[in-house]
């Protein structure tokens, strides 16, 4: 016989199930807010902190900075060209290099650059975080006196924020100058039009959208999956299910913020 | 006390790490900067410029940033564009001092917008001698707009789809155009031919056809007559032998007259001649009627004296000699 569950019953669920929600995010953020504090606070960077964040910086950067550059350089070539190709064949040649830097540039290359540096470097530190945190470690850690937000979270967040932003800008400067060369070939005659065009398309408002997205970005693949692995929740301790939340709700940051971006460059 | 780093000191140390993290750090920060300083280049941020207010009644399809050109060229960049007490759109462009020679005080403006892409600020300098455009120079833009005849093409296009359909219609003038031409061809592929077309019936076909074996007929015989008159004309005894013959006789007589009238003019010179001397003559006999004249004034003096002298005689008569 199946019994039916009184409806407050349900509603206390549900209630709860907001309350967990909510408190998630309350986390996120206010670990976010923390992380921003100790990254400004010059107390940040000891000697030690300092060592772990040069640690961070260089391991989460330097490996993937060649592969992606290459790999963001092959795929716009090919865009580029794609491109370009159609719009000659409508007649739209003039319009064929402002649609590839807003394409490439604005759009999809910081958004890519996010999502590689999370699945190859923040996902797995807040897994590592996590198994951290279950070892008890964190817990040494405040015994001794060592605060585990500023010793281990701080230099991770730093290093990601700092592997999105350079990935962004090589790749950016790599596509742009692949770009021209699809286009131009290998002249300088096609330079001043083409300063011109990118000047055209980097108007003030679309600059200062572009750079707090990446910045955005950055900030939300870092600290996202970070606080996932900090604060686990009670009961759901298996790593899997860490990372998944943490890529949920990055996901779906990452989303809001293009979405904000879009609306702000184009409507 | 431990170190922060020691939990996760499970990976290898890496050689110089500071270092490396500080190449980084420039590396990222050369890379922005950079950007940003190009951005700046492109932007004209670093280059002298002049403003140049163009004045419209419409400013739509017009944005901030978007290019002035000269001959195609992009020789300055729209920064606003605000709305003037009578009512007017005032858009100001910044113009690059190097490229500000090509505006002149002659130089015509128009706003044109385009079926495809944007609207396009353009200026002609037509006098490139006339005395440059001075810095914040207000101009009127003329405008153009590829799209405002839209309407009236469309219009005019259904107009003319229209006239054709009525032409093409099945029973159109067009098609009865057509079927009477195909009567006219099988008319043509008919006995009658292309008369039979011109003429409209049978009959009237064949009585030109008629007409035309007389008319050969008569020829024929037009044909024998004419060569008997050749025969009676050019003949043996023939019209034109006669005439030639004819012809020398009147040379004779003509070559006859001709020494007559030489004889004639002989005569006429004798002629002048006689005139001549009676001329001569004439002139002898007013002399001589001179004198005489001049005597019978002296006779009538003497016969006047004597009769003065002769007081007997009542005859005064003068018996003159």
């Amino acid at each position: 016989m199946i019994r039916i569950a009184p409806p407050q019953d349900v509603l206390a669920q549900l209630g709860r199930a907001v309350l967990r929600w909510l408190a998630g995010w309350w986390r996120v953020v206010h670990l976010g807010a923390m992380i921003l504090v100790l990254t400004l606070s010059p107390s940040s960077y000891s000697r030690a902190s300092r060592q772990a964040l040069a640690r961070h910086m260089y391991l989460d950067t330097a490996p993937i900075l060649l592969w992606f550059t290459v790999l963001c350089a092959l795929a716009s070539l090919v865009l580029t060209r794609i491109v370009v190709v159609t719009a000659l064949s409508y007649g739209l040649s003039q319009y064929a290099l402002e649609m590839v830097i807003r394409v490439l540039v604005l759009e999809l290359i910081p958004l890519t650059a996010a999502l590689f540096v999370a699945l190859r470097c923040t996902i797995p530190n807040g897994a590592g975080l996590a198994d951290m945190r279950r070892q008890g470690r964190f817990d040494a850690m405040r015994r001794q006196g060592i605060d585990p937000v500023r010793a281990e979270l701080l230099p991770r967040v730093v290093a990601g924020v700092f592997s999105c932003i350079t990935l962004a800008a090589l790749s950016c400067v790599v596509a742009l100058v692949l770009a021209y060369l699809a286009v131009y070939g290998f002249t300088l005659a096609g330079l001043p039009g083409y300063t011109r065009m990118f000047g055209h398309v980097f108007e003030p408002g679309v600059t200062l959208i572009f750079g707090l997205k990446t910045l955005f970005f950055s900030l939300a693949v870092s600290t996202i999956p970070m606080a996932s692995g900090l604060y686990d929740i009670a009961g759901d301790g298996t790593r899997t299910s860490v990372e998944l939340q943490g890529l949920v709700r990055m996901f779906a940051v990452l989303l809001l913020i293009e979405v904000a971006s879009l609306m702000g460059n184009y409507y | 006390m431990q170190e922060p780093s020691e939990p996760t000191s499970a990976a290898a140390p890496v050689a110089h790490l500071e270092f490396k993290a500080a190449l980084l750090l420039v590396f990222m920060l050369l890379l922005v900067g950079g950007s940003a300083l190009y951005l700046l280049y492109a932007r004209g941020a670093f280059e002298p410029t002049q403003t140049l207010v163009l004045v419209a009644d419409d400013s739509e399809g017009v944005v901030v940033g978007m290019d002035l050109t000269f001959s195609g060229f992009p020789i300055g960049r729209v920064r606003r564009i605000e709305l003037a007490e009578d009512g007017n759109a005032r858009i100001i462009v910044d113009v690059p001092s190097k490229d500000a020679h090509w505006l002149r005080e002659s130089s015509v403006f128009t706003l044109v917008r385009g079926l495809v892409g944007g609207t396009n600020i353009r200026a002609f300098s037509g006098m490139l001698k006339d005395p440059p455009l001075p810095d914040g120079a207000v101009r009127p833009v003329l405008r153009g707009d590829a799209t405002a005849e839209i309407p009236q093409l469309i219009a005019s296009t259904k107009d003319l789809i229209q006239n054709l359909n009525l032409l093409t219609a099945k029973d159109g003038t067009l098609d009865g155009s057509l079927a009477n031409l195909q009567a006219v061809t099988e008319r043509l592929k008919g006995p009658s031919g292309a008369l039979g077309v011109l003429l409209g019936n049978e009959a009237d076909a064949k009585k030109l056809m008629l007409a035309l074996d007389r008319t050969n007929a008569l020829l024929a015989r037009v044909d024998g007559l004419a060569a008997k008159a050749d025969t009676q004309v050019f003949g043996q005894d023939g019209v034109m032998s006669e005439t030639r013959a004819t012809i020398v006789q009147l040379n004779t007589l003509l070559g006859e007259a001709r020494a007559s009238l030489k004889k004639v003019d002989t005569v006429l010179v004798e002629a002048q001649a006689v005139g001549a001397n009676t001329r001569a003559a004439t002139t002898d006999l007013g002399t001589l009627r001179a004198e005489v004249e001049a005597n019978l004034r002296k006779v009538e003096s003497l016969v006047n004296e004597i009769n003065r002298k002769w007081p007997f005689a009542r005859d005064t008569e003068i018996k003159l000699p």
